[in-house]
């Protein structure tokens, strides 16, 4: 999503909504997540869930806007949204685009697409392949 | 004709019970392990919903916090002259 953020953050805006964590210590925890260290119990309160949100962000330098949904999950509620899902919403307030439900449903060129029919395709950022040896 | 109540019900049960363990390991084939599939039944599906938005609806408010923790906000505030793209998830 980073990605579709900087081709398209001139042309739309952008709203992370953190929710309720999907895979926390004390419910079902992934291997991967010990792997990658990301080790959390679902937060209980608040607080818990801005010290979680702030860790994810200072992690990956993440550059999205942000918002935290409150503990009794209303953003959630409203868009259906866990664990991950992605929307989006017109200049006059109306659903333009709904995504499929995560993870098996999430799939963030759809949104894309829908930008690029809307906008143009973003600009290709060249690639260091495909430069010549050497910078000529 | 009790006997034949009784290898229908035979049946019905071992039927029943394949399915019910075809469908356990598809899930733990799907979801990776047994241990995932059970987290999966207990704490996944049950917080999954489709919901009931449709492209159209006018989008549901909700008040947020900003990641000071001191400022809230309500999410339909970023409306404005632009398509807004909302971006659901958590780290884990």
């Amino acid at each position: 999503m980073v990605k579709i953020y900087n081709d398209y953050k001139d042309h739309a805006d952008f709203l992370t909504i953190y929710v309720r964590e999907a895979h926390p210590t004390d419910e079902w925890q992934m291997k991967s997540n010990v792997k990658d260290d990301v080790c959390y119990a679902q937060p209980r309160n608040v607080e818990q869930r801005l010290a979680i949100a702030n860790d994810f962000v200072k992690r990956f330098s993440y550059p999205l806007p942000f918002g935290v949904d409150d503990i009794n999950n209303a953003a959630n509620d409203a868009y259906a949204a866990w664990p991950e899902r992605l929307y989006i919403l017109d200049e006059s307030g109306h659903i333009a685009y709904r995504g499929g439900m995560g993870p098996f449903y999430y799939n963030p060129e759809e949104a894309r697409a829908w930008l690029a029919a809307r906008f143009g395709p973003a600009p290709q950022t060249p690639s260091r392949c495909s430069s010549s040896p050497h910078g000529q | 004709m009790s006997d034949k109540r009784h290898g229908a019900r035979r049946w019905t049960v071992a039927v029943l019970g394949a399915l019910i363990l075809a469908a356990f390991g598809g899930l733990c084939y799907l979801a990776g392990s047994p241990k995932d599939a059970y987290g999966m039944i207990r704490f996944a599906l049950p917080h999954m919903h489709r919901g009931t938005l449709r492209v159209g609806d006018d989008a549901p408010d909700a008040r947020l916090i900003a990641l000071d923790g001191t400022s809230r906000f309500h999410l339909r505030e970023r409306t404005r002259q632009r398509p807004l793209v909302l971006v659901f998830g958590s780290f884990t």
